[in-house]
């Protein structure tokens, strides 16, 4: 991280405790605008922590986390959601007995202004507001998938996974965040479903430039796809970071991956 | 067999008393639904719902205010104010402190405060051990369709019970409020990475559930033309197996649940020889039926619509 604009995220000897265990010891990350940084690291080497703490869900024990030059450590989730850092889930978290529409819907909620007046008297601003919701909607998931607006009335769970997770990617930016946290979309796809996530994430970007992205991964090949830069995590420490081919000949990491990989294979 | 006409009476009645056990049962929904919580003194705060309904009135009539039309929705307001206050409190005492202990301790905690306002209500309202009449303000009277009287009183009483029902429905499927109670039930952590506010979606909840039970214990003293400090534990009782048998968290359920009881106790004490005697007998059995047959409630708390 060389001569950088200001950062967007900016994390200072972040730390996340769970009693006796540390969970994330002392990470520094940063995170320019419109960039995006790549997560990569054994299973519980702290990525997901990291989001937790980003997102205010863990209270972290040291450290402080400032986002858009303002510091957010021990915020409230709802309100750190608010202030633009929205995110996915490794385990889907659609609600799948209620439609693409509704579930996108739900992103938008910090945005709504009509109240309960609204809905049975001024009916017409609360029309006019849900319209607008769903145009936008609309438009967001048609940025994937041409046939996916057009399915929007349907249940999310009759969708296949790659459509899910479209969704869910659309209720992430449907707040219009300025950072967007991806923790591990490819997981429960195969190489072909992989490969169109990773196209979807280059539209994403594409369309949207000035949004930072932090991806966490498992796959190396999307890592290397999507993200400028890369950083490694193990038993809650970063270890390295950098390019993808820097961090991944970095001794450390491959000994990492090498320690958990082989014993799995 | 008796003759249709004391059947359908009977069953008119019983829909009477389901609405207010619907009432009830909506706030031990919701807020299962919301925080997978069983407040057990919500019985009791039905109860305070009436108390504080009656005091209203009571000093509304000191000072002239005497017209049904005014006194009673002045009535309304002060007791949804006071029970959905105390329901707020009753949560953020009670439940959130014990969120990460065990559901055993919310239990006892809410079943002892259940214990404070009742005991409260007996030693520091007046004479609080004796029953209170509460006023007649209904239109008195009625007509009769094909044998079965229908009384201008009941009427209002379901019209009013009907009224708070449907406003309960539009303010959790149309309002900004009701799409974060509905995401909190399905998924505290994820709502709030939508920028739900968890804790004022809990405290509006529980305001929400606790007005509806001021509603019913106001219904409830209006029906009976009295009101005493024990209602709480049958209205407690009730509503909440009148929620479990529509399936805890769905509020559909809950509302089918409370009808489904009342008509049940009204009309085996019509069907059942000496069965004014028996009808909670009756009632509660077929809930104990339910539970065993189907266990997750008759709508089920995985539908479409939990809250």
């Amino acid at each position: 991280m060389s001569a950088m604009t200001a950062p967007i995220l900016e994390t200072r000897r972040l730390t996340v405790r769970f009693g006796g265990l540390v969970a994330l010891d002392g990470v520094d990350v940063a995170v320019g605008p419109g960039e995006t940084l790549g997560v990569i690291g054994p299973n519980g080497s702290g990525k997901t922590t990291f989001f937790n703490a980003l997102t205010g869900l863990y209270t972290p024990a040291a450290g402080e986390i400032v986002f858009g030059g303002r510091r957010v450590t021990g915020l409230e989730a709802h309100a750190i959601a608010r202030l633009g850092i929205a995110r996915t889930f490794q385990a889907s978290r659609l609600c799948l007995a209620l439609s693409v529409f509704d579930n996108i819907l739900i992103g938008m909620h910090a945005r709504r202004t009509t109240g309960l007046a609204d809905s049975v008297v001024r009916r017409w601003r609360f029309r006019r507001e849900m319209g607008a919701a769903l145009e936008r909607a609309a438009h967001l998931l048609a940025l994937f998938s041409r046939e996916l607006p057009g399915r929007g009335f349907e249940p999310v769970g009759q969708l296949p996974q790659i459509d899910r997770r479209r969704v869910e990617i659309c209720r992430a930016l449907a707040a219009g965040p300025t950072l967007l946290l991806l923790d591990e979309p490819s997981a429960g796809m195969n190489p072909e479903e992989t490969a169109e996530l990773m196209r979807d994430l280059q539209i994403v970007r594409a369309e949207m430039p000035g949004l930072s992205v932090i991806i966490i991964e498992h796959d190396m090949f999307v890592i290397e796809g999507v993200s400028g830069r890369v950083v490694a995590f193990n038993y809650g420490r970063k270890i390295a970071e950098g390019s993808f081919a820097a961090v991944a000949a970095h001794e450390e990491v491959r000994q990492a991956y090498l320690g958990t990989e082989r014993a799995r294979a | 067999m008796p003759p249709l006409e004391l059947l359908l009476q009977q069953a008119l009645n019983g829909v009477m008393l389901g609405v207010m056990y619907a009432l009830i049962a909506v706030g031990f929904t919701l807020f299962f639904g919301v925080l997978d919580v069983i407040h057990f003194s919500h019985g009791d705060i039905f109860m305070l719902g009436a108390f504080a309904g009656l005091s209203t009135l009571l000093g509304l009539a000191a000072v002239g205010l005497r017209a049904p039309v005014a006194a009673l929705p002045l009535a309304f307001v002060a007791a949804i104010l006071v029970t959905g206050l105390v329901g707020v409190l009753a949560e953020r005492v009670c439940v959130k402190p014990l969120a990460r202990s065990s559901p055993l301790m919310t239990l006892l905690a809410t079943l002892s405060l259940g214990l404070v306002i009742r005991e409260s209500v007996l030693i520091f309202y007046p004479r609080g051990a004796d029953p209170k009449p509460f006023p007649q303000l209904l239109p008195q009277g009625g007509f009769e369709v094909g044998g079965v009287a229908i009384r201008y009183e009941n009427l209002a009483i379901l019209g009013i019970g009907l009224a708070a029902m449907v406003t309960v429905d539009l303010i959790i499927r149309r309002t900004r409020m009701g799409a974060a109670i509905r995401a909190v039930a399905q998924d505290p952590e994820a709502a709030q990475m939508m920028g739900v506010n968890l804790d004022r979606t809990v405290d509006a909840t529980f305001f929400l559930g606790s007005g509806l039970a001021a509603v019913a214990g106001i219904l409830s003293g209006l029906y009976y033309s009295e009101i005493h400090f024990i209602m709480g534990i049958t209205g407690g009782v009730i509503g909440f197996s009148a929620a479990a048998i529509g399936g805890l968290g769905n509020v559909y359920g809950a509302i089918v649940g409370g009808l489904l009881f009342g008509v049940l106790q009204t009309t085996s004490a019509a069907l059942i020889p000496r069965g004014s005697e028996f009808r909670d007998v009756v009632a509660f059995a077929v809930v104990m039926l339910f539970l065993i047959v189907r266990p997750r409630g008759i709508l089920g708390e995985q539908s479409v619509e939990r809250v």
